[in-house]
C-alpha cells in the first residue's frame, strides 16, 4: 500500500542526459570529501536511488562518517543523524508521545527517525533493543507508537556506520537488522596519492563546511522514478534467483540470502546500470553488487569459518561455478580451468580489516 | 569353528557328488564303497578336529593320516594291526597303481571291478577331497576347489570314447555350485542378518538384492558362452555341420599327434579349420616324375555313425620294410609306377601324406612309421611328420569304366562288408534319394557313377561355400541334400553314405588337391588345397576314388576317366585332364605335365592373371578405392560441418547493414519490437556463436559463467589483441548483450568485418598445430558431437532403465506380498 502511494508520490522521470548530469554533480560533489573512492560513492548513491538502505563498515579513521554526512548534504532535504551510544533509548530513534497538558492529550513527538536522510553513527554501539526500533522503519518505512502509525517520507534512507564487529564494545547486529540493510560496504584505505590530496584538502578546514547540496527530494524521487523503468531481461531474473538459490544451497553456507535480498539486489542493480548510462541491466551488475548486497546476510558454516574462508570469498567462489541462463541453444562447452580460490576482484571490497 | 566345520562337510559331500562321473567309467557301482570309506574318514576325522578347535594345520595333517590308514585298511597288506601302513604296504599301493595302469592300458570302458582300478578310484577321490578341503576350508577360497573336481570329470570324459552323458556334467557342477554358495551364504552370515529395506530378514533361499548383480552376470555369461562359439569361424562348422566333422570322437584335439591312441585325430576338424584360415600357406612340398598325379593322400575315414563319417583307429601296421609291390593288374586297369619326395613344411599329424599305393618307402624310421593295408595311410603311434622328408616308390592305378562296370557283387563274407553298413535308424530322405539315383542302373559302376554325376552335374545346382547354413530337418546330410551348399567335406561324406545307402562299400579320404603344379613337376601344397574325396569298393579292383565336389569351385582337382567332369564333356575321357579353371595358369610352357601343355593353349601360356584374377583385383581396388573415400569424407566431416557453420553465420552477421532504428540509450519503455529488432538480435547471436567457437577452435578457455563483456575482455586480454581486433571483440560483445539483455538490440552495424578481423588476429597467434586442427578437426564441432553422443547415450540409458524398472515393478512378485495397501507406497505415488 505504501509502495504504492509513493511511486504515485514519485513524479515524472528524467531523460538519460538529465539522469546523468544529476547524477554526476552528486557523485562530483561528494567526491570533493571523499578522494579517490568514485566506486563506493557511486554505489551509495545506488543504493539511496534503490530505495535502500546502507551499511558502511570499517575501522575508524577511513572516512565512513564523512560519506554519510556528504551524501546527506549533498541533497537538499531533512537529515538526521543519531549517535548510538550503549545508553540510547529506541524511543529517542523513533519519537515518543508525551501529555500535553494544554490540550489534556498525548502528542507524538517525532524521533530522529522522520527524515529524509538518517544518519546513523557507530550503530552497533547500541544495544541490540535500540538496533531493533529501526527494524520497522527501514522496512516499512512507518512508524508506529502508541498504536499510531506514521509514514515517514520518500526518499527515505538510513546510512548506518558500523566497526567491524570484533571491536570492543559493540553489539553485533541482529541477522534480520542486517537483512534491512541494502548494501554493506566498506570504505578502504584511500591510495597514496589520494591520501596526499586529502591532506592538502583537508588541512585548513573541513571541506564539508563548503558543500552546497545539488539536488533535492523532489529531484531524488523523479531520480528514483527514473531507474525503475530499467529493463530487466528475464535471464537477468533469473540469473539473481540463480544467484540467492546458490547461496542457500552451498555447503559453505549455514544461512543463505533471503527473497527481500534478491529484490533489493536487482532495485540496485538497475540503478547500477542507469548510472552507467544503460537502460538495461547485466549479469555483470548483479555480480558486481553480489558481495555488497549478500555478503553481510549469509552466515558461513562454522567449518568454512575455521577455514578462515569469508563470506565474500564464498560468494565470489559462487559467481565464478554459477552459469549464465541463456534462453536458446547454447555451445555446450566449458572449457576453462577454474581457479581453486577465488581471489575477490571486486570494486566495492576494500575494505581495510 | 561350526562355519568351518560345516564347510567341511559341504565339502566332503562336493566331492563324493563330483566323483559321480566316475560311474560312467566303472561297469559296477563297487568302487563308489571305497571312495565313501575313504572320504567319510577322513571328514570325520577333519570335522572331529575342528570341532576341538585344534591349530589350524592340525586337520590337514589329520586328514593325509586317515587318507593313509583308510587305504590301508581297505587295500593295505602287511599292515600292523590292519590300518597302520608299514612299507610292505606302500610296496603294494605300487603294484596296485601298476596294475591300475595296465588295466587302463588293456581294457576299454566301461572297465570291471579290478583291484587296481578300485584302489586307483579310492586314492584319486582321497586326493582329491584333501585339495578341495585345503582350498575351501583352510584358504577359503572355494573357487579354486573346482580345479579338483573337474579333474575327475575329466577323467570320465577322456577314458570314454563317446561324450559322457549330461548327467556328469550336472553333477560336477552342482558340486561346484553347493560349495560356492555355502561358503558364500557363510561369509554373508558372518557380517550379520541380512534383511530387506523394509527391515524383515531374509532367509537363506531368498535372493538379496545383491542377486541381481549375480543374475545379471550370469546371464551375461551364458549369452557370451553361446555367442561366442558363433562368431568365430572355425567353430561355426563344428556346431553346424555336425554330418561332416564327427564331432563326438572323444577329446582329442585335431593335434593331438603323437599320443598312444592312433587313429582318434579327427580328421574332419583338421581340414574344416585349416581351410577356415585366413592365411594362406605352405604344408608340403611334392616333388614327383609323375606326368598326371592323383591327389595325395594322408587318411581316410571309415565308419559311418548317425552324426556323419568318423575315422577309426589304424589297422594292423605293416612294417615298412615289408611292403610289397601291388598284384598284376585286372583287365582294364593299369598299374603305373613312380617316384615320389615329399617334404614337410607345415604339417604336424601322426601320418603322413602319400601317393596310393606305396610299394617302397625310404627316410624314415622304420620302427617309428608303419602302413595300415586296409586304410592304405602310413601312420605313427610314436612320432610325429614335424619336418619330415622322405622319399618313396608307389603304383598309380588308373582304371577304366568299362572294366569297372565288370566287377562282381560283394561276397558275403568280405571284410569289406563293414563299409557298407549305415546308422540305424536309417534316414528316409537319404535312402529314397540314391533309390531315385540309381534307378534304372543295373550295374556297381554305373550307380554310382549316377550318385557322382547328381553332385558334380552344374545342372543340380551345388554350390561350393565353407560357410553353411544350418537346414531344420534334424539331420546335417538332409540339410545338405536340400540346401546344396557346402564344401569338399561335405560333399565327399554326402557321396560316401548315398553310396553305402545304394549298398556298396564307401568311406571319406582326406588329402590335398595337385595345387599349383611348377613345370618341373614339383607341387607346393597349401592349406587351402586340403581335400576330401570318396572311395568306393569295387570288387576284384579295390578302392577307386570319385571325388565329388564339383570340379570349378577347387583349384588343382583331377577328374578322371572313370569319373569324369560332366560339365567338360567335350574333353577326351580317356585322358586324365586336369582342371585349373579356378587356379593361375602355369607359367611359361615346358612343363613336364601335358594337362598344363593342354591348357596352356587357351591363353598362349603368357597371360599371368586369368580374367578371374583380373576381375579380382579391380575389385580389390575397387574396395581399397571405397574405403579411402569413405575415410576421407569421415575425416573431412566435422572441417565441413564447421565451414557451413561459419559461413552461415558470417552470412546472417552481415545481412542487414542500415535501417539505422533510433539507438535509445535512455529509458523510456518504448518497446521496439518487430522484423528488424529481431533480426538484429539473431545477427548478434549468430556472430556470437561463431566467436565463441572460433576461440574453442583457437584453444582459447570459454567460461559459461562470464558475461560477453567479460569474455570479450578476457580474449582481449589473454591474447594481447591489437586495436582493430580488441575493438572487433569488444564490438561483438556489447552486441551479444544488447541482444540478450536490452530491450533493443545493437542495429545498424555490420559484425562480419569485426568477426574476421577477431579470427585473424586469433589464427595468428596459434602454434601451426593449433591451426591445423582448427582447420581440419574443429574442436567446437567435435566437443558438440561429442556433448551430443553422451547427452543421447545417457537419456537412452535412463529412458531404458524407466521401462525396465516399470516393468520389473509389474511383475515383481514382492508386490503381492507387501502387508502395505500398494496406494501407498511411496514408489506409486
Amino acid at each position: 500500500m505504501t509502495t504504492q502511494r509513493m511511486y504515485d508520490d514519485l513524479g515524472s522521470p528524467l531523460t538519460a542526459a538529465e539522469f546523468r548530469s544529476i547524477t554526476d554533480a552528486v557523485v562530483g560533489n561528494i567526491e570533493q570529501v571523499i578522494e579517490g573512492k568514485t566506486a563506493t560513492v557511486r554505489l551509495a548513491l545506488a543504493v539511496m536511488l534503490a530505495e535502500g538502505h546502507l551499511l558502511i563498515e570499517d575501522v575508524p579513521g577511513v572516512g565512513k562518517t564523512k560519506l554519510a554526512k556528504a551524501l546527506a548534504r549533498s541533497i537538499d532535504c531533512s537529515v538526521r543523524r543519531i549517535q548510538f551510544t550503549p545508553d540510547l533509548l529506541p524511543s529517542d530513534v523513533t519519537g515518543v508521545s508525551v501529555y500535553n497538558q494544554e490540550s489534556r492529550d498525548f502528542e507524538f513527538k517525532p524521533g530522529a527517525v522522520f527524515a529524509n536522510i538518517v544518519v546513523g553513527d557507530e550503530i552497533n554501539r547500541a544495544s541490540p533493543k535500540t538496533q531493533s526500533a529501526l527494524l520497522e522503519c527501514m522496512e516499512e518505512r512507518q512508524v508506529t507508537v502508541d498504536g499510531v502509525t506514521y509514514p515517514l517520507q520518500t526518499p527515505f534512507m538510513v546510512i548506518a556506520t558500523q566497526n567491524p564487529i570484533e571491536m570492543e564494545g559493540t553489539y553485533p547486529l541482529p541477522e534480520a537488522q542486517r537483512d534491512r540493510f541494502t548494501a554493506r560496504i566498506a570504505m578502504g584505505y584511500p591510495d597514496p596519492a589520494a591520501e596526499l590530496a586529502m591532506l592538502d584538502a583537508h588541512g585548513a578546514h573541513d571541506p564539508l563546511q563548503d558543500m552546497r547540496p545539488v539536488a533535492d527530494a523532489t529531484i531524488v524521487r523523479r531520480l528514483i522514478a527514473t531507474v525503475r523503468d530499467v529493463h530487466v531481461a528475464d535471464m537477468v531474473k533469473q540469473y539473481a534467483v540463480g544467484l540467492v538459490t546458490a547461496t542457500r544451497e552451498a555447503p559453505d553456507l549455514r544461512l543463505g540470502a533471503s527473497p527481500r535480498s534478491t529484490l533489493q539486489m536487482l532495485r540496485t542493480a538497475r540503478v547500477v546500470a542507469a548510472l552507467d548510462g544503460r537502460d538495461y541491466v547485466l549479469p555483470d551488475d548483479l555480480q558486481s553488487l553480489a558481495v555488497p548486497v549478500l555478503a553481510h546476510r549469509i552466515i558461513p558454516t562454522a567449518e568454512a569459518q575455521l577455514a578462515r574462508r569469508t563470506t565474500d570469498q564464498i560468494l565470489a567462489d559462487i559467481i565464478t561455478r554459477l552459469p549464465l541462463p541463456t534462453d536458446r541453444q547454447r555451445s555446450p562447452y566449458d572449457t576453462r580451468q577454474r581457479p581453486q580460490q577465488a581471489n575477490p576482484t571486486n570494486p566495492y571490497d576494500r575494505r581495510g580489516y | 569353528m561350526t562355519q568351518r566345520r560345516h564347510i567341511t562337510l559341504v565339502a566332503a559331500g562336493a566331492t563324493i557328488l563330483a566323483a559321480l562321473p566316475l560311474a560312467t567309467v566303472f561297469e559296477r557301482w563297487t568302487w563308489i564303497v571305497g571312495v565313501i570309506i575313504t572320504v567319510g574318514l577322513m571328514t570325520g576325522v577333519a570335522v572331529l578336529l575342528r570341532t576341538v578347535r585344534a591349530p589350524m594345520w592340525a586337520p590337514t595333517v589329520g586328514m593325509f593320516v586317515t587318507y593313509a590308514v583308510a587305504l590301508t585298511l581297505i587295500f593295505g597288506n602287511n599292515a600292523l594291526l590292519g590300518v597302520i601302513p608299514t612299507p610292505a604296504t606302500f610296496t603294494g599301493f605300487n603294484s596296485l597303481l601298476e596294475e591300475a595302469g595296465i588295466a587302463i592300458r588293456d581294457s576299454g570302458v566301461p572297465v570291471d571291478d579290478e583291484r587296481g582300478l578300485l584302489f586307483l578310484a579310492a586314492f584319486g577321490i582321497g586326493a582329491v577331497l584333501i585339495s578341495v578341503d585345503i582350498a575351501a576350508v583352510v584358504a577359503r577360497r572355494p573357487a579354486i576347489a573346482g580345479l579338483p573336481m573337474v579333474a575327475i570329470y575329466i577323467v570320465a570324459v577322456g577314458t570314454n570314447s563317446e561324450s559322457v552323458n549330461f548327467l556328469s556334467f550336472i553333477a560336477t557342477a552342482a558340486a561346484f555350485l553347493w560349495l560356492l554358495a555355502t561358503d558364500n551364504v557363510d561369509r554373508v552370515r558372518r557380517f550379520g542378518r541380512r534383511f530387506t529395506g523394509d527391515g524383515r530378514d531374509v532367509d537363506v533361499w531368498e535372493p538379496s538384492p545383491l542377486a541381481a548383480a549375480g543374475r545379471r552376470l550370469a546371464v551375461i555369461g551364458v549369452i557370451g558362452a553361446v555367442l561366442l562359439p558363433m562368431a568365430l569361424p572355425g567353430m561355426t562348422t563344428g556346431l553346424l555341420d555336425r554330418f561332416g566333422s564327427g564331432v563326438g570322437t572323444g577329446g582329442n584335439g585335431p593335434g593331438n599327434g603323437g599320443g598312444g591312441r592312433s587313429g582318434q585325430v579327427n580328421l574332419f576338424s583338421i581340414l574344416s579349420g585349416t581351410l577356415e584360415r585366413d592365411k594362406i600357406y605352405n604344408m608340403i612340398k611334392v616333388t614327383t616324375n609323375d606326368p598326371a598325379p592323383f591327389y595325395v593322400r594322408f587318411g581316410v575315414a571309415e565308419d559311418l555313425r548317425a552324426n556323419g563319417f568318423v575315422n577309426r583307429a589304424w589297422g594292423t601296421g605293416t612294417p615298412l620294410n615289408d611292403l610289397k609291390p601291388l598284384p598284376a593288374a585286372p583287365a582294364g586297369v593299369k598299374n603305373l609306377n613312380f617316384h615320389a619326395a615329399v617334404e614337410i613344411i607345415t604339417f604336424d599329424a601322426s601320418f603322413l601324406p602319400i601317393f596310393e599305393t606305396p610299394t617302397k618307402v625310404e627316410g624314415l624310421d622304420a620302427r617309428q612309421w608303419q602302413f595300415d593295408r586296409r586304410s592304405n595311410v602310413l601312420y605313427s603311434t610314436r612320432t610325429s611328420s614335424k619336418n619330415k622328408r622322405y622319399e618313396f616308390d608307389y603304383t598309380r592305378q588308373e582304371f577304366t569304366p568299362e572294366a569297372l562296370r565288370t566287377a562282381a557283387a560283394l561276397p558275403e563274407n568280405s571284410p569289406q562288408q563293414a563299409f557298407r553298413t549305415l546308422p540305424q535308424p536309417e534316414l528316409g530322405p537319404v535312402k529314397e534319394k540314391a533309390a531315385e539315383l540309381t534307378a534304372g542302373k543295373t550295374n556297381q559302376y554305373d550307380k554310382v557313377r549316377a550318385i557322382f554325376e547328381y553332385f558334380t552335374n552344374g545342372k543340380n545346382g551345388f554350390e561350393y561355400t565353407t560357410q553353411t547354413t544350418a537346414g531344420n530337418s534334424g539331420s546335417a546330410i538332409v540339410d545338405f541334400l536340400t540346401n546344396k551348399k557346402g564344401y569338399c567335406e561335405q560333399y565327399a561324406a554326402a557321396m560316401g553314405w548315398l553310396v553305402r545307402a545304394a549298398g556298396f562299400p564307401a568311406r571319406v579320404a582326406f588329402g590335398f588337391t595337385r595345387g599349383n603344379s611348377t613345370n618341373t613337376g614339383t607341387y607346393t601344397l597349401q592349406n587351402k588345397n586340403l581335400h576330401a574325396w570318396t572311395e568306393v569298393y569295387f570288387e576284384g579292383f579295390g578302392w577307386v576314388p570319385f571325388d565329388a565336389t564339383p570340379a570349378s569351385f577347387v583349384e588343382g582337382t583331377v577328374p578322371s576317366a572313370w569319373a569324369p567332369d560332366p560339365n567338360q564333356a567335350s574333353q577326351p575321357a580317356t585322358a586324365p585332364g586336369e582342371n585349373g579353371a579356378a587356379g593361375p595358369a602355369p607359367g611359361p610352357s615346358g612343363s613336364a605335365a601335358t594337362g598344363d601343355q593342354r591348357f596352356g593353349e587357351g591363353d598362349d601360356g603368357a597371360a599371368t592373371t586369368t580374367p578371374e584374377q583380373l576381375q579380382e583385383k579391380s575389385n580389390w581396388l575397387v574396395y581399397v578405392l571405397i574405403a579411402v573415400a569413405v575415410a576421407l569424407i569421415v575425416l573431412v566431416l566435422p572441417a565441413v560441418r564447421r565451414a557451413i557453420d561459419r559461413r552461415r553465420r558470417w552470412r546472417s552477421a552481415a545481412a542487414t547493414v542500415g535501417s539505422p532504428s533510433a539507438a535509445r540509450v535512455d529509458s523510456g519503455g518504448i518497446e521496439v519490437s518487430g522484423t528488424p529488432g529481431r533480426r538484429s538480435r539473431r545477427e548478434a547471436h549468430a556472430a556470437w556463436d561463431e566467436l565463441i567457437d572460433t576461440m574453442i577452435d583457437y584453444r582459447v578457455p570459454v567460461d559459461a559463467t562470464e558475461t560477453p563483456r567479460v569474455t570479450a575482455a578476457r580474449l582481449i586480454r589473454e591474447r594481447s589483441l591489437a586495436t582493430t581486433a580488441a575493438d572487433g571483440a569488444t564490438l561483438l560483445g556489447r552486441a551479444e548483450e544488447r541482444a540478450r539483455y536490452a530491450r533493443e538490440p545493437l542495429t545498424g552495424t555490420d559484425l562480419a568485418p569485426a568477426l574476421r578481423e577477431v579470427r585473424s588476429a586469433l589464427r595468428g597467434r596459434v602454434s601451426t598445430r593449433t591451426r591445423l586442427m582448427a582447420t581440419f578437426f574443429p574442436p567446437s564441432v567435435i566437443m558438440r558431437w561429442r556433448a551430443r553422443t553422451s547427452t543421447g547415450y545417457t537419456s537412452a540409458v535412463n529412458a531404458v532403465a524407466v521401462r525396465r524398472d516399470a516393468a520389473l515393478r509389474t511383475v515383481n512378485p514382492r508386490r503381492l506380498l507387501s502387508r502395505r495397501p500398494a496406494d501407498k507406497r511411496p514408489g506409486s505415488r
